[in-house]
């Protein structure tokens, strides 16, 4: 069996490991899953009257955001499991297995994509009952689908890089709140990024967490005629952009962690 | 088996050991106050050996006025500025109520790691490792008002009620915090690990904050919400609080939030106790 082989086949055995330990952990299901329903409620009947969006209603316009905020607060999990087990010592017996080095991070992304995919099935049906609606075909919905899964896997990526990095579970939850609030905010999540004061409209344009937004409005047709045009080149071609945002994050943020992997399991 | 006895001491000795022992009486027992202030030293010198612990403090406060203020402040009121007036009383609100929330997974971390079953040892008042986690707690919760009204003033905030209005307003948040302080403290002792208390504060707060009356006027919601959000302790808060600021704050609005304080204090600080004397 070659490395990939390798890879792949203990990266599956961990994955397992971690999708039953997030199983038998109730919060951490609570908090993925009941987190972001909150969000799409909370947001949508509390905003829903005050935010005028020209051609369509809030509701229908919030739900992609809320959709990338879930993906992008998932990805939290990544992070903190790698804390966790490098402080329980689970890692150090990982290390003393005859398996790939490469199946610890690889297993728990994949486990984090299984609980994404999870958390976007039960947002949908929240978001049909409040009134979201697909109104695009089948294989534009399936591509803001997927589109969404691959920008949390590449996130996941980066909250274990952040994660192996800090090392501490307690410092990890409070500098991966600090880097994902911003993110998620700062962006056309909630609010048309051409309402915003130029300053935050430029970072909010130019956020991979817009693109993604975008890409999925445009993917799932909640879009209006009526909305102004964004003269950004990342608001213009949001799908495109987004690929490449995902590119960039996985180029980036794969062998970085596996380096801070390496780092963090060398006594 | 015969014990061989230790020879006599020589006066030399004698004199010694006599110098070594105080024959002054033994001091008093410390008070209930004393040990409470000690436990409190001890959760901000816990903040001095671990600083990143600040963040939720320093970073939250600042992100949260500025990302609602101009995130929402345009699209909501039509202007960031008259929007900051109405929104920065319910921001102080928030951020200092969702500080608290460290309280619990604080007090949950220090039960697991064991350092409470020595505590038990000391002939100490028992509650006044809670009591003085509350208070050092309180020290955070000022050092967040203080940061989110310096900000605000910064971006244009302009309190009608001045100096003792704010003033005003900033008890009342600490008072109202100190006393959901001890929900967490019950919630602390109840769940078995620190990151199950985190999520399940997640789940109380978010709702309490958003469905309240702090970024929107319930009036602008479905009918079934605004009565939700009309029972909320928050929003009872935040109306005393933008009063306070105002310039315009009643005894009823006080009254209120007074009152929720006493429920809170008078259902979990006894339900605090009774768990810790069960669990330790």
């Amino acid at each position: 069996m070659n490395a990939v082989q390798l890879a792949v086949t203990d990266g599956v055995t961990v994955a397992k490991r971690n999708s039953i330990k997030i199983l038998r952990s109730m919060d951490l299901l609570g908090s993925i899953v009941f987190m972001p329903v909150m969000f799409v409620l909370l947001f949508g009947y509390v905003f829903g009257s005050v935010i005028d969006i020209p051609g369509m209603s809030y509701r229908e316009f919030m739900l992609p955001g809320i959709f990338t905020l879930a993906v992008a607060m998932g990805s939290i999990v990544t992070g903190y499991g790698l804390t966790d087990d490098l402080q329980k010592g689970i890692i150090d017996r990982f290390r003393s297995l005859p398996m790939s080095p490469a199946a610890v991070l690889i297993g728990r992304t994949t486990a984090d994509l299984i609980l994404n995919v999870t958390s976007l099935l039960i947002m949908g049906l929240v978001g049909l009952l409040v009134g979201w609606r697909i109104h695009t075909g089948p294989l534009e919905a399936l591509g803001g689908v997927v589109l969404l899964l691959a920008f949390a896997y590449a996130l996941s990526w980066v909250m274990g890089t952040l994660g192996l990095a800090v090392r501490k579970p307690e410092v990890f939850n409070n500098v991966s709140s600090v880097a994902i609030f911003p993110l998620t905010f700062l962006a056309n999540t909630f609010v048309d990024s051409g309402r915003l004061p130029t300053p935050l409209r430029v970072i909010a344009d130019w956020n991979p967490v817009s693109a993604i937004t975008q890409a999925a409005r445009e993917l799932f047709g909640n879009t209006s005629a009526s909305m102004p045009v964004h003269d950004v080149w990342p608001m213009q071609h949001a799908v495109l952009a987004s690929v490449l945002w995902i590119a960039v994050l996985l180029v980036v943020f794969v062998p970085l962690s596996v380096r801070c992997y390496k780092k963090a399991t060398s006594h | 088996m015969t014990e061989t006895q230790a020879p006599p001491l020589d006066e030399l000795a004698t004199a010694h050991l006599r110098a070594v022992l105080t024959s002054r009486p033994r001091p008093p027992r410390p008070g209930p106050l004393t040990t409470s202030l000690v436990f409190g030293r001890r959760t901000l010198l816990k903040l001095k050996h671990l600083p990143e612990q600040l963040i939720d403090v320093t970073a939250f406060p600042i992100m949260l006025t500025l990302m609602f203020t101009y995130l929402f402040g345009g699209a909501i009121a039509g202007s960031t500025g008259d929007y900051l007036q109405f929104l920065q009383p319910g921001i102080l609100v928030q951020t200092i109520v969702m500080i608290t929330m460290t309280t619990g997974s604080a007090l949950n971390a220090d039960r697991v790691s064991g350092v409470f079953d020595r505590f038990r040892s000391l002939s100490i008042w028992r509650p006044s490792a809670l009591v003085g986690a509350l208070l050092g707690d309180g020290a955070r919760y000022l050092l967040g008002c203080v940061i989110v009204l310096a900000l605000s003033l910064v971006l244009g905030f302009r309190p009608a009620g001045g100096l003792g209005g704010v003033l005003a307003a900033v008890a009342l948040v600490l008072v109202f915090s100190f006393s959901l302080g001890w929900l967490w403290t019950t919630l602390g002792l109840l769940l078995r690990t620190p990151q199950a208390v985190t999520s399940l504060s997640m789940f109380v707060m978010l709702p309490l904050t958003f469905a309240s009356n702090i970024f929107v006027d319930p009036k602008t919601m479905p009918g079934w919400l605004s009565s939700v959000v009309g029972l909320n302790p928050i929003t009872h808060l935040t109306t005393a609080v933008r009063a306070a600021m105002g310039g315009t704050v009643t005894s009823g609005q006080v009254g209120v939030v007074l009152l929720w304080c006493a429920v809170l204090v008078g259902v979990f600080a006894p339900a605090t106790m009774r768990l810790y004397r069960i669990r330790h």
